[in-house]
C-alpha cells in the first residue's frame, strides 16, 4: 500500500479508463455483422454450414450466461435448447407456419425448461450439481425417445415446412433466407447480452460465481438471481433450437442429448468462459474443426479436441479468445 | 431510546463445546465498542451468530426493537446490520469500482436491473468515486481487487460496508494482517465513519482498541467476562488473567489509558 | 419368480462390476478431490490390453487380467505426472471435467487407432464359460465370477484402508493433506500409489466385466456418465457408499431394462436425481 499522504488532492474523473466509453457496446455486434455479411459474399456455397455455426454460437453463449457468468457446473444445457428445437419443430407440423412466430415459441420453451432444470440443479453444488444436470438431460433424452408420437423418437421429427419469413422471404435451397435471418439473431442477441452482462444484475451474477456468501453479506439473494439467469439463458437456447428446427427443417434426439450439452461446454472452455465473444470463437472453431477433420475421420477429430482441449485447460485457461493477449505478453516489452 | 442492536442471552454450543456461553449486549446508535478476547474466546462465532449465519440454540437478537432472530442473514443486511470479514471476502475479479457500484446498487435494489447499463447509473457511479476517494483509493479505482496490496482490500472491505449504509457494523479485524505502519489507514477509514452507525469491532491491535473504543468488552471461552472503558477493563485483574496477562508483561504502555481521539463525530 | 431371479442376478453382476470399476474412482475423488471423466478410458485400457493378451497373445485368461492391470497402470502414472497433478483440487470443477473429457476422447482416438473400432471379446476360460447350476436354477458362471471378484474387491479394499499403514496414511491425508505431510507421510507418494491402485481397479473392472460392458472404443464415452453418477451417489472416498450406490444403481438399471425396456435409462436417472436431492453428500459419506 502506497503511502499516501492525507487524501488525494482530486479524484480522477469518474469514468475514467475502461468505464463508460460510450458506443463501445456496439464494436463487437459490429465486427459480427461484418464478418458475416463477408462470409455471406465469399462462400455462398456454404452457408447451410455457417448457419448451423451460428446455432451453436447462440447456444455456447446461452450456456456461457449459467457457466461462464454464475459458475454453474452444467452437462445438461441440452435441455433447454432441445425444448426450443421440438417446440417449434412441433408447432410447425401442426401448422403454426409463421418461422419468427415458430422461433419465439421455441424461446418460451427454452425458458420453461431453464426454469425446471433450474428447480433441479440448483439445489446442489459442485459434483452433484453435475451429476443433477446429467440427469436431467438424460431424462429428457429418453422422454423425447419415448414419446415417439409428438417427437418422432429415434427417427426424429421431420415434415418441418415453415412459411416465408415476414410472409416476404422464403427458405430457399442454398439457405441464404436461414443465413440471413440466423444472422441477424445473432447480432441482435449479442446486443442484447452484451448489455445485460454489463448490467448491475450481471455485476451481480459475477459476484455470485466469485463468492456467493460474499453477496449474502451485503444483502443480495443467490437462488432466486441464478433461477432468473438460468429462465434468460433458456430464452437465448430455446432461440437456438427454435432456429435449428426452422433453418432445418428437422429436430433429433441429438437435440436433448449429453453429448450435444458437452460439446456446448467444451466450445465455452476452448473459447473462454465468461466473455460473449470467447462463447463465438469458441462455437466458430470447434464447428469449422469438426466440420473438417470429422470429414476425414471422426476419430481423428475426437484425438485433435481432445488434445486441443487438454491443452486450452493446462496452458490457457482463459480459452482461445484469450490468445492474443497471451502472445502479446509474450513479447518481449518495449520491443521496437 | 431503543437500542440499535439487542443481543439477549446468546447461546450456542458445537458437540457439547460452549462457544458462545449468555451473551447479551446492547449497542445504541453512536456506539464504538470493542469486543476483544484470546483466540478461540468465540468472538468470530458471536459474529455469525449475530448476522443469521450461524443459528443460536438460545437467546435473541434485536435490530431497532425488532426481533431478528428467525430472519435470515441477507434480511437483516438489508435491515442495516452489516459486517466485514477477518480474511477480506472481496470479488477477485472485479475492480474497486465495481465493489461499490455493487454494493451501492444491491442497497439500492436496483442489481435485478437486467437491461439497463451498468453506466446509465450515475448517481451511484458519482457515489462510489466519491467513497473511493474518500477512502484514498482512487488510484487504484479500475484495478481488479486481486492485484491489490492487502491493506488496499482491507480499506475496500470497509467501503462496501460504507456503501452499505448501516446502521449498524460489525468489523471483524480491520486491521488484521497489514503491517502495523499502515493501520494508520484504517483507523483513518474509521474515524470517518457516520457519526450515528453503531459500530462493534472485533480487534486484537491494542492500539486500534484504544484509540477506537469508548467501551470495551471481553470475551473468553464463550463468555463475556468483563467489560466497560477501556481504561478500566485494562485494569481488571480478571482481564489481565484470561488476556491480557502476556500482553500487559510484554508490552505495558499499550494498556495505559490511551487516547480517545475524535471518533469522527463532527 | 424366475424372472425375478434371473433380473436379480443379473442385477447383482452388473453392480458388482460397476462397483469394481468405480471403487478406484471413488477413492481417487475422496483424495485428490479430482473429479475424473477420464476413469472409464482407463477401464478400456485395461480391457483392451487384456483382449489383446488373451486373443492374438493366447497367454490365457489370468496373465491377461495380470497385463491389462499393470498396463493400464503403467500407462495411467506419466498422465498422472503430467496433467492430473495440476489440477488437483482445483477450484472450479470445470477445469477437471474438460481436462479428462479431453484425455478421454485422445484415448478414443487413440485406441481406434491401434485397435480399430470393431467390438472386442477376451475370451474365457473353460472354467467361468458354461452355465452353473445352483439348484433355484442355472446361471452364467462368469457372472458368479465377477460377483465373487466384487466380494473379495471390497472386503481387499477394507483390509487395506482401515488395517494396514498403507491405510492409516492415505485416511491421514484425505483427512487434512497439509497435516499428513508436516506429520512426515509422502504425500505425493500416496497420490501416486492411489492413483496408480485407481487405474488398476479400473482396468481389472473392466477387463472382467467386459462380458457385461461390450468393449469399443467409445465405451470410455459411453459408461463416463454412469461410472461418476455412482460414486456422486455413493459419496466420494466412501467404499461402503461406492458398493451400496453400485448395487442399487445396478439394480435400478437392470429391472428398468427388463421391465419397461422402452425406457431406456429413464428410472436410473429418475433414481439418481431422488437420491441426490435426499442425499446431496452421498449415500454414506466418510465423516460427515
Amino acid at each position: 500500500m502506497a503511502p499516501i499522504p492525507g487524501r488525494p488532492a482530486a479524484s480522477p474523473r469518474p469514468g475514467c479508463r475502461s468505464r463508460g466509453v460510450p458506443g463501445r457496446e456496439l464494436v463487437a455486434p459490429t465486427v459480427v455483422a461484418i464478418l458475416g455479411a463477408l462470409a455471406y459474399l465469399a462462400f455462398p456455397d456454404d452457408l447451410a454450414f455457417f448457419t448451423r455455426i451460428i446455432v451453436a454460437a447462440l447456444f455456447v453463449m446461452s450456456l456461457d450466461l449459467v457457466v461462464g457468468y454464475c459458475g454453474v457446473a452444467t452437462l445438461g444445457h441440452a435441455v433447454l435448447y432441445g425444448a426450443g428445437a421440438y417446440a417449434a419443430g412441433i408447432l410447425c407440423v401442426d401448422g403454426l407456419t409463421d418461422p419468427l412466430l415458430l422461433i419465439a415459441a421455441g424461446s418460451v420453451a427454452g425458458v420453461v425448461a431453464g426454469l425446471v432444470t433450474a428447480l433441479v440443479i440448483l439445489r446442489a453444488h459442485g459434483l452433484p450439481q453435475l451429476v443433477l444436470s446429467i440427469a436431467v438431460v438424460q431424462l429428457a433424452y429418453e422422454a423425447a425417445n419415448k414419446a415417439r408420437d409428438i417427437t418422432g423418437g429415434s427417427d426424429g421429427l421431420s415434415g418441418i415446412s415453415p412459411g416465408p419469413v415476414f410472409g416476404l422471404f422464403e427458405f430457399d435451397l442454398w439457405g441464404r433466407t436461414a443465413y440471413v435471418l440466423a444472422l441477424v439473431l445473432l447480432i441482435a442477441t449479442l446486443v442484447v447480452l452484451r448489455r445485460v452482462v454489463r448490467s448491475p444484475f450481471g455485476l451481480l451474477c459475477r459476484g455470485i460465481k466469485q463468492d456467493p456468501d460474499r453477496i449474502r453479506a451485503i444483502g443480495g439473494t443467490i437462488y432466486g438471481n441464478l433461477v432468473k439467469m438460468y429462465a434468460l439463458s433458456g430464452a437465448v437456447a430455446g432461440l437456438a433450437g427454435g432456429l435449428t428446427a426452422v433453418t432445418t427443417g428437422v429436430v433429433g434426439l441429438d437435440s436433448v442429448s449429453f453429448e450435444w450439452s458437452a460439446e456446448a461446454l467444451v466450445m465455452l472452455v476452448l473459447g473462454g468462459a465468461g466473455t460473449l465473444y470467447g462463447a463465438l470463437v469458441g462455437a466458430v472453431v470447434f464447428t469449422g474443426f469438426e466440420h473438417y477433420v470429422a470429414a476425414v475421420d471422426p476419430y481423428h477429430w475426437l484425438f485433435v479436441v481432445g488434445a486441443l482441449l487438454i491443452g486450452v485447460v493446462l496452458a490457457l485457461p482463459a480459452g482461445l479468445g484469450s490468445l492474443a493477449a497471451w502472445l502479446r505478453r509474450l513479447l518481449p516489452q518495449g520491443a521496437p | 431510546m431503543t437500542a440499535a442492536l439487542e443481543v439477549q442471552s446468546l447461546c450456542r454450543s458445537f458437540d457439547g463445546i460452549v462457544v458462545a456461553d449468555n451473551i447479551s449486549l446492547s449497542l445504541a446508535a453512536g456506539d464504538r465498542v470493542a469486543l476483544i478476547g484470546p483466540n478461540g474466546a468465540g468472538k468470530t462465532t458471536f459474529v455469525n451468530l449475530v448476522t443469521g449465519t450461524l443459528k443460536p440454540d438460545a437467546g435473541r437478537i434485536l435490530l431497532a426493537g425488532v426481533d431478528v432472530t428467525a430472519v435470515s442473514d441477507v434480511e437483516r443486511v438489508r435491515r442495516g446490520l452489516v459486517r466485514t470479514f477477518q480474511i477480506t471476502r472481496l470479488f477477485p475479479d472485479m475492480t474497486v469500482h465495481e465493489h461499490l457500484m455493487l454494493a451501492l446498487l444491491q442497497r439500492a435494489e436496483k442489481t435485478g436491473r437486467l437491461f439497463a447499463s451498468l453506466d446509465s447509473f450515475k448517481d451511484a457511479g458519482a457515489e462510489a468515486d466519491d467513497l473511493i476517494a474518500q477512502l484514498g483509493l482512487a488510484p487504484v479505482a479500475d484495478v481488479k481487487v486481486r492485484a491489490l496490496a492487502y491493506g488496499h482490500q482491507r480499506l475496500v472491505e470497509i467501503a462496501i460496508a460504507v456503501a452499505l449504509k448501516p446502521k449498524v457494523l460489525l468489523l471483524d479485524e480491520p486491521a488484521a494482517g497489514i503491517p502495523h505502519d499502515e493501520v494508520l489507514r484504517i483507523i483513518e477509514a474509521l474515524e470517518r465513519l457516520p457519526a450515528d452507525l453503531a459500530i462493534l469491532m472485533i480487534e486484537h491491535d491494542m492500539d486500534l482498541v484504544f484509540r477506537f473504543a469508548e467501551r470495551v468488552i471481553v470475551l473468553a471461552a464463550g463468555k463475556i467476562v468483563c467489560q466497560g472503558t477501556p481504561e478500566e477493563v485494562g485494569r481488571d485483574p480478571a482481564v489481565r488473567a484470561v488476556y491480557l496477562g502476556s500482553y500487559a508483561s510484554r508490552d505495558r504502555d499499550a494498556l495505559g489509558p490511551g487516547p480517545t481521539v475524535g471518533r469522527g463525530r463532527a | 419368480m424366475n424372472v425375478l431371479l434371473s433380473i436379480a442376478f443379473d442385477a447383482l453382476a452388473y453392480g458388482m462390476v460397476l462397483f469394481i470399476i468405480c471403487i478406484g474412482l471413488s477413492v481417487m475423488m475422496g483424495l485428490m478431490r479430482v473429479i475424473n471423466l477420464a476413469h472409464g478410458a482407463f477401464a478400456m485400457i485395461g480391457g483392451y490390453i487384456a483382449s489383446y493378451v488373451a486373443g492374438p497373445m493366447g497367454w490365457g485368461y489370468v496373465p491377461a487380467l495380470v497385463c491389462g492391470v499393470i498396463g493400464a497402470a503403467l500407462i495411467a502414472l506419466p498422465l498422472e505426472r503430467l496433467l492430473y497433478r495440476r489440477v488437483y483440487g482445483a477450484s472450479d470443477p470445470l477445469v477437471q471435467v474438460l481436462m479428462t473429457i479431453g484425455l478421454t476422447f485422445c484415448i478414443i482416438g487413440a485406441t481406434n487407432f491401434l485397435f480399430g473400432s470393431a467390438m472386442r471379446a477376451i475370451p474365457l476360460p473353460a472354467l467361468i464359460s458354461g452355465p452353473v447350476d445352483l439348484g433355484v436354477r442355472t446361471v452364467p458362471a462368469h457372472r458368479l465370477f465377477v460377483i465373487a471378484c466384487g466380494v473379495v474387491i471390497a472386503s481387499g479394499l477394507w483390509y487395506l484402508i482401515e488395517r494396514t499403514s498403507f491405510g492409516i496414511r492415505l485416511r491421514a491425508t484425505v483427512d487434512n493433506t497439509g497435516m499428513a505431510g508436516a506429520l512426515g507421510v509422502r504425500t505425493d507418494w500416496i497420490y501416486t500409489a492411489t492413483f496408480a491402485l485407481a487405474v488398476g481397479l479400473a482396468a481389472f473392472g473392466g477387463a472382467v466385466g467386459a462380458e457385461i460392458m461390450p468393449l469399443d472404443p467409445y465405451y470410455a464415452l459411453r459408461y463416463m456418465v454412469t461410472f461418476l453418477v455412482v460414486v456422486s451417489v455413493g459419496g466420494a472416498g466412501s467404499i461402503g457408499g461406492a458398493l451400496v450406490a453400485a448395487l442399487l444403481l445396478g439394480f435400478v438399471d437392470t429391472t428398468g431394462r427388463y421391465l419397461a425396456p422402452n425406457y431406456g435409462e429413464f428410472f436410473f436417472y429418475l433414481a439418481v436425481i431422488a437420491i441426490v436431492f435426499v442425499f446431496p453428500h452421498g449415500l454414506l459419506r466418510r465423516g460427515a
